[in-house]
């Protein structure tokens, strides 16, 4: 069985096309981030307490969000989290990781007397780890991109490293930009998810760059576009059915690896559609523009 | 024979392997609480669970807390003279400074550029800039270590089996305690200062007396044989702490172990359970489980349980409260070589006064040197400290005192004579490490900066279990569509890959395993993408037999030319994962941590399935010479 046949699709003929909806996408993400004041960060990064608790019956959840709010403690937020009777409360700017717990227990212990009620996640950063951590998830993304930069650099050549780290920027940038305009908060988990991302992207586009390596060495011509071209034609199929697979799980893990998970597996799945995309609009692409201006290529 | 054969042999050792390392993990999953409290009463319970595959915090529930010594404020009270300009330098700091940098340095730079002169607060460490940064980074240290004592003794205390306790750069500790109960206790017990106390041990007789009352008390007790026969199913969560008797005679060596090999140990399982001399255990119960030591009495580790719980008794209570008196333990056991050979595990235990005759915080300081080509630990106290030290060594000269850190018994050394200015020596120790831990303890009774908790991580159990469900369904799903999904694009061949993707998921589990990694809920998300990803070597191999084939070469030449080619693809692409989860692992805490692993093993293993064991199957099929064409 064959999902893709022999294509010869003319895709740097239709760069102009890949640019202008990449472009589109990440001014989007970035009018969203201005407006926002940058991405929404999580209690990873800002510190601040979580604290999830599950109930027997289901609470009315904006009658509770009142009178947690009288405690003028900073709740930020009050909402359910995957199911109506499981409840989860974000206090923002102070940190009382001894005294919020027990000030919780009374409140719920008082509203609803005959429940059984339990804590089932607690979480309390101080807000000086908070930004430890932001400018350590930074630094660990840079060395990734220096590392893979040397290496495909090592490998290919700086023009490929060149289209290599604009595909993947191109895809952290998207994600980073539709989990801002989603609103979706960024936290450690999710810094794993876009360094997976640029993992993923990266095994892309260096199955195609491969494959145009090869066909460079073979096929004597001067048209350098028209070898890219057919590398990336040739790699289509493989492309789209390893995209698939992993789509597949990450869609299964959205769907149901419970609410934690949840957020990790949609920036997978965003990661995985935009590295696929990117692998053959943005990555090759870059390295035709890159050898053009500079002459790389002997 | 086969040429394929010691590649098939190498093949089905690693999955032996794997099966076998496993093996204990999957056991596990299957006991139930019945079966797994027989094992626990057999003492196999604790090797089994050492080999099973570690599961993190956030999949069995339990309390990661974060740790800082308060620098800070252990710079304000080392200086003297203070003033407001001392202040503001050493609050601009403390507001400006990020976790990434050491925070004396940091107050060292800003209070030269505040053109503040630190010897001038300073002038008791010294008037040398250096000394004063050495001596604060060494207070630092001190006061590190001294928390991270305080915190391993009460260890115990937390009733966890496997607790984590380390030191995270120059001023944290990381605490991970899995399956906590109670985590308001923990948290409290954690940031509450440490008792350390000097109490004098009871006289000889006196404790030998106590010893024949326990025994009398006990003696035709019923309840006691019922102590004794749950003691295994209780030893688990029995929180006792306080305690007990010592003798030097009561119980003689030959007494104790003439019978001891006998048929009269209570316990069904003489090597495990709590171990009795029947003869003795009638006439006199409670002496029958202690040991003589030497100078203080021995409780074998495998009686410690029924030993304090039978201290815990009213009757005993009162006798001890009667005379003033509790029982402690000695916090590190001793091996001991038995007469009839073997060696057998010990605590020490100790009959102290209840009073406390000098609370360590009246000690100043407490330092490990050599003195005679001897390790000795000398002491220095306040003013108060002294006058009562003064005291209480001139009326108990030749009895012995002992130090107790937290209700735990740490030495108890024998009172040479009065020491009427508070400069003492102890001395006595095996080795110089020795005298440098009761050093440590003897200064953990004044800790010099208090310890914030700046993060912490609680996860209830039943939260934890919910995502081990929810992810364990997540990689089924996944699994079985990908085998489906392959199976039926690829035919023949995908059964191959479906085989090594199993395969691959096997061997992933057992590194993990193998390394003592723990598994974390992003760790079973990498296990999901391991499986998606796992495919693409196999995708990029068919994918590239399948151009061969087209260009109308022979099955076998198809194969050969098409795995050779994908290798450097292979390698090419996912040397960059391995890269960035690398990075990960390296930035992560605990749970990335787990995930980046995972990864890694993952990538690692999916390259070996596809080159090498798809690569051997269809070694095998090519090999067929009735092969007419390739399932692909």
């Amino acid at each position: 069985m064959k999902l893709i046949r022999k294509t010869n699709f003319d895709f740097l003929g239709s760069q102009k096309f890949g640019f202008v909806i990449s472009s589109s996408f990440i001014l989007a993400g970035i009018i969203s981030l201005a407006l926002r004041g940058g991405p929404v960060l999580g209690i990873d990064f800002t510190g601040g307490t979580i604290v999830q608790i599950q109930m027997e019956s289901s609470p009315d959840v904006s009658e509770l969000r009142s009178s947690l709010d009288e405690l003028n403690i900073g709740i930020s937020e009050v909402q359910t989290f995957g199911s109506s009777n499981e409840i989860i409360i974000r206090i923002k700017d102070s940190y009382k990781s001894e005294d919020i717990s027990s000030i919780l227990t009374d409140v719920f212990s008082q509203k609803f007397p005959n429940e059984k009620i339990e804590f089932r996640r607690f979480e309390a950063v101080g807000p000086k780890i908070g930004s430890e951590l932001q400018g350590k998830a930074l630094i660990s993304i840079i060395f990734a991109i220096i590392g893979i930069l040397i290496y495909i650099s090592i490998r290919f050549e700086v023009s490929f490293a060149i289209g290599a780290i604009s595909a993947l920027v191109h895809d952290v940038l998207i994600t980073l930009g539709i989990f801002s305009i989603l609103g979706y908060e960024i936290s450690l988990p999710i810094i794993a998810a876009f360094l997976t991302i640029v993992g993923y992207s990266l095994n892309d586009t260096i199955v195609v760059f491969d494959r145009i390596r090869e066909n460079l060495k073979k096929i004597k011509s001067d048209e350098n576009i028209s070898i890219f071209n057919q590398s990336i034609n040739e790699s289509l199929s493989r492309t789209v059915i390893t995209s698939l697979t992993t789509f597949i799980v990450v869609f299964i893990l959205y769907l149901s690896g419970g609410e934690v998970i949840k957020y990790f597996a949609f920036a997978m799945i965003i990661g995985v559609m935009v590295g696929t995309y990117s692998s053959i609009y943005i990555a090759s692409p870059v390295v035709l523009l890159w050898q053009k201006k500079f002459n790389t290529q002997n | 024979m086969n040429k394929q054969t010691p590649r098939l042999l190498f093949i089905g050792i690693i999955l032996l392997w794997s099966i076998y390392t496993l093996f204990p993990t999957f056991k596990f999953n299957f006991l139930s609480d019945e079966e797994k409290n027989d094992l626990r009463v057999d003492g196999k319970l604790e090797s089994l669970q050492e080999k099973v595959l570690k599961q993190g915090l956030d999949l069995q529930g339990g309390m990661h807390i974060l740790l800082e010594i308060d620098i800070p404020t252990l710079i304000e009270n080392l200086a003297t003279n203070k003033n407001t300009k001392f202040y503001t330098t050493l609050n601009f700091t403390k507001e400006n400074y990020n976790l990434n940098q050491n925070f004396i340095d940091e107050f060292i730079r800003q209070s030269e550029s505040d053109k503040l002169k630190l010897n001038r607060y300073f002038s008791e460490i010294s008037s040398n800039g250096l000394t004063i940064k050495q001596t604060l980074e060494k207070e630092r240290d001190d006061a590190l270590n001294r928390v991270l004592e305080i915190l391993q003794n009460r260890v115990d205390e937390f009733g966890v089996s496997e607790p984590t306790i380390q030191k995270q750069g120059d001023q944290r500790i990381i605490v991970e305690l899995a399956g906590i109960q109670d985590p308001a206790r923990a948290r409290s017990l954690l940031q509450s200062t440490a008792l350390l106390e000097f109490s004098l041990l009871k006289d000889g007789s006196i404790t030998q007396n106590l010893i024949s009352r326990i025994d009398k008390i006990l003696k035709g007790n019923s309840d006691l044989i019922d102590i004794v026969n749950n003691i295994n199913e209780e030893s688990d969560n029995a929180e006792l702490n306080e305690s007990k008797t010592s003798n030097d005679q009561e119980v003689s060596m030959t007494e104790l172990f003439s019978s001891f090999n006998n048929d009269t140990l209570i316990s069904s399982d003489s090597s495990n359970g709590v171990i009795i001399d029947q003869d003795i255990f009638q006439e006199r119960p409670f002496s029958s489980l202690l040991r003589n030591t030497g100078n203080d009495m021995g409780v074998p580790e495998k009686n410690l349980f029924a030993i304090k719980k039978i201290i815990q008794m009213e009757e005993i209570q009162t006798s001890l409260e009667n005379e003033a008196s509790k029982i402690s333990f000695s916090k590190e056991k001793e091996t001991w070589t038995l007469p009839e050979g073997g060696t057998e595990s010990f605590y020490k235990m100790y009959h102290l006064e209840s009073n406390k005759g000098l609370s360590g915080g009246l000690i100043q300081e407490a330092k490990a040197s050599f003195y005679n080509g001897q390790p000795i630990v000398s002491l220095s106290m306040n003013s108060e400290g002294a006058k009562i030290w003064s005291r209480l060594t001139g009326a108990n000269i030749g009895k012995r005192l002992a130090i107790v850190l937290d209700n735990n018994v740490r030495m108890a050394p024998t009172i040479r004579s009065k020491i009427s200015d508070g400069q003492t020596q102890v001395e006595g120790f095996a080795n110089m490490e020795e005298a440098k831990d009761i050093a440590i303890v003897l200064r953990a009774g004044a800790l010099p900066a208090p310890v914030n908790i700046i993060e912490e991580r609680t996860i209830g159990p039943s939260l934890g279990k919910d995502s081990i469900e929810k992810g364990t369904r997540s990689v089924i799903i996944g699994l079985i569509l990908i085998l489906v999904f392959m199976i039926f694009y690829y035919r023949g061949s995908g059964f191959i890959a479906s085989t090594g993707l199993i395969f691959n998921l096997i061997l992933v589990l057992s590194i993990l395993s193998m390394l003592d990694a723990t598994l974390t809920l992003p760790g079973i998300a990498g296990l999901i993408l391991t499986v998606g990803m796992a495919v693409d070597a196999n995708v990029i191999i068919f994918e590239r037999i399948r151009e061969e084939l087209e260009k109308g070469k022979k099955s076998k030449s198809a194969v050969e030319s098409g795995f050779s080619r994908a290798i450097t693809t292979i390698i090419d692409a996912n040397v960059t994962t391995i890269l960035a989860a690398l990075i990960l692992y390296q930035f992560g805490s605990g749970p990335i941590k787990g995930f980046a692993i995972v990864l890694c093993c993952g990538i690692l293993t999916s390259m070996f399935t596809a080159i090498f064991t798809s690569k051997t199957i269809f070694n095998i099929i090519t090999n067929n010479k009735n092969l007419k064409s390739l399932s692909i």
